[in-house]
């Protein structure tokens, strides 16, 4: 049981850090190497929060107004001017990140903090003790990949960023506003990587590199993914899992590879990934 | 002197002075900053050779260069201090590394791979090397590295010399091998993968050789850096250290040779210096800096510098264009020959028992509506991994799975309907690397004699481009750049000819002379030519049969007149019968 438990949260854990950074990869081809600063804001935000005493319910939304907003400054002056040099915009984005990591360094300094987590405890399911907080992370994962997937298929907005997705020229040619669907789905996923950081900020601690023990899984997880959200909770299972099992039987530093080894076996095996289309 | 000489010339002897004199001018401190960043500038090196000359985006020279170093902990630590010992040491940094890179080579480089997903694969091998050294325990000194090794005992002086000399010699070896013929071929893969492939060179193969050799030469960086400094660390073999090294690169500029050797040094020197009294400030300020450059200035700062210096004039010394000798392997038999071809995507079927035969000395057309599924059977015929089901040979030889640069060596040659060049280089460098699969290119030097086979010297006549050789091929006129593609094409010494639509967007004059040049390919030379084209009145005066192609299926093949006249062919090439009857009236 404890097994299924490690198996569900991981993968939990996972779509939460990478949904953010599926969004933009999705609409905009381009990965976010800001992703991980992106985090490390998040877990800042989720310090802050519980210093002045907000409730940490409403922190999440604080979190993912942050990310918002750090995105749509990115995505107007540094992601903008790179569409059509896509490996440039990345690189970009990789300086972008540094950039934000050492602003944030030199406001709260470089040590470790911690931030107390709201859910304390274990609780009992089917006779094994697990961290509370842990599981609630599952249930986290089901709202935000439901709101995405209800965003996606079932507003004005998603149908068109679907355009997008499958075809630009046309989309933009039937009179879609490419550009700002860009816009908005790069600071959407940057939201949705604040709040991840916020999320994941009570597991580890909180220090301005917080986010980059998590950018080359989440890579790649994202890229074995390809277009659809699905198939990206089909990878954080998959290799999640995989993940767990090296860790408790082989390693647990090559179950910290695990994910990056296995995503590029699978693309060279099978260039499409998860996805089926 | 010229442009090119000056951005070279100006730099190395900034560098050689530097190697020289350093000793002399500086302190110690700022000596072994600058040993150090000798080496860090051989790496430099080999970023700018895969990203900025052949445009593999990579973050895992760090991998290599760390690997170098920990052969030289690892044998100098577990195994003792001897000149024996250091040179094994010396040997494995360069053959570990190099492996090690061409199995990432093997790994990112295959038919179709994107190159995201290369550049992908690059961020992952430095991640797993430095958990490897991790996970290391004692052997690898885990995570606070491997330090108070014996190593040479050499003064400071002497390293300085012998880092600097190290880097100047692969900076300099670097340099003459950018700028031979073979050189050109690296900016040739990154200008236009597709090209080159249609050109019969197997782009990830020499990708693959590429990374080797650059992993093998970071590798001794690495080697002889660890050697040095007695002290090597994990952080050498990871991942920001393979960005910082991007950084380098970026900032002083891709794809100038010594843009980013001065680079390096300088930014390793002021780090030094600043990141004890400023540390944040300077990273936030080198982040900001990257960012700039990379939006506003992709080339980096160097030609920026460098271009107030230098006064426009003439090219190098002018290429000779020459005849070149063709082997005489005239085809017996069907030049090519497509056996019940099909191609299919899911349930559609595109191509449908395409059969047909070309001989020597045949020019046909291929008319047929848009959607027709033209371009689909050049394709069938130049990869063949595309067709879903049927045969084709090529010169009396079986197609099978080949790739395309193995389709050309059957001797294929197929003109793209855009005109498909190397935007960045110049029209005689263009034309070397289509000879390239004929006539070896040599790795060090740049000739000065172009030997093209007569029909292309006769494309190039009749076209103008001969007259300019020297001109980059993106500043030439969509009509020129067709004629280069063309003569590209022929370059090849191909005996089947594929053409689509070279004639799109061409003006009458330029449609003429074409035209004949094509009659002159088919009868003269005995080329078997299939010409793709939407404009019936073009085909009819030039080609020596005609093929309709409808619906994926061929609807009619035979000679000019007896096609052009048939009623089944106004009716569908045409529309209706009327309006085909009133363009008959209106001629």
């Amino acid at each position: 049981m404890g097994l299924v438990l490690d198996f569900a949260t991981t993968t939990a854990i996972l779509f939460i850090v990478t949904s953010g950074l599926m969004m933009i990869f999705g609409v905009m081809q381009i990965v976010n190497f800001a992703h991980g600063a992106i985090l490390a804001i998040g877990g800042y935000v989720a310090f802050v929060i519980t210093r002045v005493g907000i409730p940490s319910l409403y922190g999440c939304f604080f979190a993912f107004i942050a990310g918002f907003l750090v995105g749509a400054l990115i995505e107007r002056f540094v992601v903008r001017p790179l569409y059509r040099r896509p490996l440039d915009a990345i690189l970009a984005t990789w300086g972008l990140g540094i950039v934000i990591i050492q602003v944030i360094v030199m406001i709260f300094g470089r040590g470790v903090q911690l931030v107390e987590s709201p859910l304390q405890g274990t609780w009992n399911i089917l006779g094994t003790e697990y961290s509370s907080y842990r599981i609630i992370m599952i249930p986290v994962a089901l709202c935000i990949g439901g709101v995405i997937i209800a965003l996606l298929n079932g507003t004005r907005f998603g149908i068109k960023t679907r355009a997008v997705i499958m075809n630009e020229n046309l989309a933009e040619s039937l009179g879609i506003n490419s550009g700002m669907i860009r816009f908005i789905s790069f600071s959407i996923g940057a939201g949705l990587g604040t709040m991840a950081g916020f999320f994941i900020t009570p597991l580890s601690s909180v220090d301005p590199y917080m986010g980059v023990a998590w950018l080359t899984n989440a890579f790649m997880l994202v890229m074995v993914s390809g277009h659809s959200f699905l198939a990206l909770a089909g990878a954080c299972l998959v290799f999640g899992s995989i993940q767990v099992l090296v860790s408790i039987y082989v390693n647990p530093v090559l179950g910290g590879m695990a994910i990056s080894v296995l995503a590029a076996a699978t693309l060279r095996i099978r260039p499409k990934g998860f996805s089926h289309d | 002197m010229t442009k090119s000489k000056i951005s070279t010339q100006i730099p190395m002897l900034l560098c050689l002075i530097l190697v020289v004199a350093g000793p002399f001018a500086f302190d110690t401190y700022m000596v072994n900053t600058l040993i150090k960043a000798f080496f860090f500038a051989v790496a430099a090196i080999t970023v700018d050779l895969l990203w900025g000359y052949t445009g593999y985006l990579t973050f895992g020279q760090s991998a290599f260069f760390g690997a170098g170093a920990y052969c030289a902990g690892l044998v100098f630590t577990h195994l003792g201090f001897s000149s024996e010992y250091a040179l094994l040491a010396g040997v494995l940094s360069v053959v570990i590394p190099g492996l090690l890179a061409l199995f990432v080579g093997w790994l990112s480089f295959y038919h179709g791979a994107a190159p995201f997903f290369s550049c992908v694969i690059s961020l992952v091998v430095p991640i797993v090397v430095y958990q490897l050294v991790l996970s290391g325990g004692n052997f690898t000194g885990s995570s606070s590295g491997l330090t108070g090794f014996e190593t040479f005992d050499f003064e400071i002086e002497s390293w300085y010399w012998i880092a600097g000399a190290i880097m100047l010699v692969a900076a300099i070896a670097t340099d003459i091998f950018v700028k031979s013929d073979a050189g050109k071929i690296l900016v040739a893969i990154r200008d236009n993968e597709q090209r080159c492939e249609y050109l019969g060179l197997n782009t990830y193969v020499i990708k693959t050789l590429l990374l080797g050799v650059c992993g093998a030469l970071a590798g001794f960086a690495g080697f002889s850096y660890g050697a040095f400094s007695g002290v090597v660390a994990p952080e050498l073999t990871g991942f920001s250290f393979g960005t910082e090294m991007i950084i380098w690169v970026a900032l002083s500029g891709r794809g100038t040779l010594w843009g980013p050797v001065i680079g390096t040094v300088l930014i390793t020197v002021i780090s030094s210096y600043l990141s004890n009294s400023i540390p944040f400030v300077w990273q936030l300020i080198l982040g900001i800096g990257f960012v700039s450059v990379i939006v506003f200035l992709p080339k980096g700062l160097l030609p920026y510098v460098i271009r107030p210096l230098s006064r426009k004039s003439s090219l190098d010394a002018p290429i000779k264009l020459e005849e070149a000798k063709i082997q005489d392997s005239s085809v017996s038999g069907h030049a090519i020959v497509m056996d019940h071809v099909t191609k299919s995507y899911g349930s559609l079927d595109v191509l449908k028992n395409i059969t047909l035969t070309g001989d020597p000395g045949d020019l046909i057309g291929i008319i047929g509506p848009n959607g027709a599924g033209k371009t689909t059977l050049m394709r069938c015929m130049g990869d063949g991994e595309h067709r879903t089901g049927g045969s084709v040979e090529i010169c009396g030889r079986d197609l099978g799975k080949k790739h395309p640069e193995e389709v050309v060596r059957l001797g294929l040659g197929r003109k793209f309907q855009n005109a498909n060049i190397f935007q960045t280089l110049s029209v005689s460098e263009c034309l070397r690397i289509a000879r390239t699969i004929r006539e070896r290119p040599s790795l060090v030097r740049t000739s000065k004699v172009l030997a093209l086979p007569a029909y292309v010297l006769d494309v190039m006549k009749v076209t103008g481009i001969d007259k300019k050789l020297g001109t980059a091929a993106k500043d030439l006129s969509h009509g020129e750049q067709q004629a280069l593609e063309l003569s590209m094409v022929l370059a090849l010494e191909p005996k089947v000819v594929l053409l689509d639509e070279p004639t799109a967007g061409l003006t009458l004059s330029e449609r003429r002379s074409i035209g004949a040049i094509f009659s002159a390919l088919a009868h003269k030379y005995r080329f078997c030519c299939l010409l793709v084209e939407h404009d019936l009145e073009f085909v009819k005066e030039i080609a020596t049969k005609i093929v309709v192609l409808y619906h994926g299926t061929i609807l009619m093949q035979g000679d000019v007149d007896e096609v052009v006249n048939s009623k089944l062919v106004q009716d569908i090439y045409t529309g209706t019968k009327s309006s085909a009857r009133n363009s008959e009236a209106e001629k």
